[in-house]
């Protein structure tokens, strides 16, 4: 029987992977909105929301790893095999990825001169005046790392389809609360 | 209520129940992102917003490049939302609502039986039956819903939703399947 995870890691886990296909989906569907101005203001619920899921996610990785590192203090080293490490390895990319489109996002938002409300509740730090080529360089950044993320997860997604096909207990762990 | 294991032997074949769970959740979860965000386009694109009143695009040649977007392509950015509005017919907004709503609910639902089937817990197969007609149902309605606009909503909606018919239609077979399997037991 495979190890049992904290119910919150799990709970997280899940909650991540919707925020992280709406965000995905609704970013395709916003951008195709009218660009902003006095008079059209499509886009301004989308960003703001956009940038409400994204920072939350970021804030959900961030205990997700936490959790990680105290568990993994407790555990004994045990020796891995190769397809264990690769595991690993995308577990860990997947968390810098979803870590770098948040911050080049939130960077992005802040030279581009939007302010970001959290939940329209907090306001957030601009980092510093509106900055277009800054602006732009993390937005390149934002768009490369979420293509590299979109991968990362159908990797991540396909070798949980290979364990659930074998019917072996790899992906229990991710489903029991 | 029937306990099922993760595997059902049926006539000698095995039918592997936590990859229905799995398949089942990974739809679930892509579902319910997309029902959230037809949810959103509907609270953004409003009849009577400013797309409807004629006024001309602001397409400053700043924000052109930093979009990587033609003049043209910026224009073309508020005609896509008049083709929404204009193609809409007065009940579409409102019946959309509720069925992206529901369709947000029952994603959940699915999410929740697909982690049973996973966890071969107690698996309620009525609920998990009735959780999926619930679905077909809703794409079904969204695809009649769509063919009564114009072409141009038709081009939108109609082939995604035809696709979500057809997920939907496969995992109510694959529970009425394991379903079927325990009457023949219980024969």
């Amino acid at each position: 029987m495979s190890e049992q995870l904290p119910k919150a890691k799990v709970v997280m886990h899940w909650l991540v992977a919707i925020g992280v296909f709406f965000l995905f989906v609704s970013s395709w569907w916003m951008l195709s909105l009218p660009l902003p101005s006095e008079d059209f203001t499509y886009r301004q619920l989308p960003f703001q929301l956009h940038k409400n899921v994204g920072i939350t996610i970021m804030v959900m990785i961030v205990a997700m790893i936490a959790i990680s590192i105290v568990k993994k203090r407790k555990k004994l080293q045990i020796q891995k095999s190769r397809l264990e490490r690769l595991a690993a390895l995308d577990h860990l990319l997947t968390y810098f990825l979803i870590i770098a489109c948040c911050i080049s996002g939130y960077l992005s938002s802040s030279f581009s001169g939007w302010e970001t409300t959290l939940w329209w509740l907090v306001e957030l730090p601009a980092w510093s005046e509106e900055n277009d080529d800054l602006n732009i360089l993390f937005s390149d950044i934002h768009l490369w790392a979420c293509w590299a993320l979109l991968s990362v997860v159908s990797v991540h997604i396909g070798a949980a389809l290979y364990h659930a096909f074998r019917n072996d207990d790899v992906i229990d762990k991710m489903f029991r609360l | 209520m029937g306990k099922y294991e993760n595997q059902v032997e049926f006539k000698g074949n095995k039918i592997n129940t936590k990859w229905i769970g799995l398949v089942a959740v990974i739809f679930g979860v892509l579902l319910l992102a997309n029902h959230s965000n037809e949810l959103l386009k509907q609270l953004v694109i409003a009849p009577g917003s400013v797309a409807e009143l004629g006024v001309p695009a602001d397409c400053r040649a700043d924000e052109l490049e930093e979009e990587g977007l033609s003049l043209l392509e910026c224009e073309l950015m508020v005609s896509n939302v008049q083709i929404t509005l204009v193609s809409s017919p007065e009940w579409f907004r409102p019946l959309m609502f509720l069925l992206s709503v529901s369709g947000v609910l029952f994603a959940a639902l699915s999410i929740s039986v697909g982690f049973s089937f996973v966890n071969n817990k107690n698996v309620n197969v009525n609920w998990a039956k009735s959780c999926f007609v619930a679905l077909i149902v809703i794409d079904a309605v969204i695809f009649i819903v769509a063919t009564n606009t114009g072409p141009l909503l038709r081009a939108q909606y109609l082939w995604s939703t035809l696709l979500w018919f057809f997920v939907h239609l496969f995992l109510l077979f694959a529970v009425v399947s394991i379903s079927s399997k325990e009457i023949e037991d219980g024969a």
